[in-house]
């Protein structure tokens, strides 16, 4: 696992008991992994941090985010992580006090990064009504059941997109689930493959 | 050929569809339709042949006539593909499965086609929505209503 030249500056900055004190170092870990997973903007009013200077707390911030993505990115071990840290001169307790960190939240970054990118509309649920048609002001006496489908959508971007409906009778609605079905059965079956 | 003016011409092809599309439009028994065209004092052999040619057009008028009812895109058919994403930029080495659909829509005599995806558990759900779904005309509820309807 590599990092940047920026990157590993700030590592550095953060190995140095002079500028960083203990207690404002666990305080910073804490802070660039609640700025990443819940608190975008809070994160960094933690009163242990309020004596560092402000470039070296920004400095240091980016440095441990850019550590934080990179090792959930890669999956990478703790063997690897402890070996970065160590090129950037971090004693022994501090890269422990990371990856005890770094455990206690890779799930929740793994999911986090799991949900960025690009992918066709995402289908979350959906609403069905069935009608008896009976007449129309251009035909009586229909006499038909139909059914009108819902299917809410998520965009993988924006989040929010208008449901794609549609109109079935029931043949064609069981036709749409015999085919879901098929889909199932394939998926059962290679998963246990 | 038929040596009569434009005007009736006209006027007969318009009172013929204006017959036969009333009467399709209302389902109209045989019996009803004679007594309907009774008035117009035709000859029996040209009531008659006016009746077979009502029973004969009248399914087809009726599926034309079912077009001009407001409506939704309605459903063509459905393909799907079974896919497991490895790696994307922002993670690498995963494995997660989806279902990607596409769904075709007829709308106003073009069809559309969409693509979307889903999760194995919402597959399994929404399988088990649309079950009901087709469940539900089956129940006494919605016997009743269609037994009373006709």
């Amino acid at each position: 696992m590599e990092l940047s030249a920026y990157a590993q500056g700030g590592w550095r900055l953060l190995g140095d008991p002079r500028r960083f004190p203990r207690r404002p170092y666990a305080a910073l870990l804490r802070a660039a992994f609640r700025s990443l997973l819940d608190q975008p903007h809070a994160a960094l009013d933690d009163p242990d941090l309020k004596d560092i200077d402000p470039t070296v707390l920004k400095h240091c911030h980016a440095a441990a985010a850019t550590c934080i993505l990179e090792a959930g990115k890669q999956k990478a071990d703790i063997s690897a992580i402890s070996a970065c840290l160590e090129d950037c001169k971090l004693d022994k307790e501090r890269i422990e006090q990371f990856c005890t960190e770094y455990q206690k939240n890779k799930d929740a970054l793994e999911i986090l990064l799991g949900s960025i990118g690009r992918s066709p509309l995402h289908i979350t649920d959906v609403s069905w009504r069935l009608e008896y048609q009976i007449k129309s002001n251009q035909l009586h006496k229909t006499y038909q059941p139909s059914y009108l489908v819902s299917l809410n959508v998520e965009n993988s971007d924006s989040g929010s997109h208008p449901d794609v409906s549609f109109s079935c009778t029931m043949e064609q609605l069981q036709d749409l689930v015999g085919k879901l079905k098929d889909a199932a059965k394939s998926l059962e079956r290679a998963t246990q493959m | 050929k038929l040596n009569i003016g434009v005007d009736a011409v006209q006027h007969g092809v318009e009172g013929l569809t204006y017959l036969l599309t009333e009467s399709s439009k209302l389902m109209i028994s045989d019996i009803d339709f004679q007594d309907s065209i009774h008035v117009l004092g035709f000859s029996d052999e040209l009531n008659k042949l006016l009746l077979q040619l009502y029973l004969d057009n009248r399914k087809e008028i009726r599926n034309i006539l079912g077009e001009l009812a407001p409506k939704l895109p309605s459903y063509h058919s459905l393909e799907w593909r079974l896919d497991v994403q490895l790696a994307s930029r922002s993670l690498r080495q995963q494995i997660k499965p989806a279902v990607t659909i596409k769904l075709h829509l007829n709308q106003n005599e073009h069809q559309t086609a969409q693509v979307l995806q889903t999760d194995p558990s919402t597959l399994l759900h929404l399988i088990q929505q649309l079950e009901q779904a087709l469940g539900e005309m089956k129940t006494n509820h919605c016997r009743r209503i269609v037994r009373n309807m006709k």
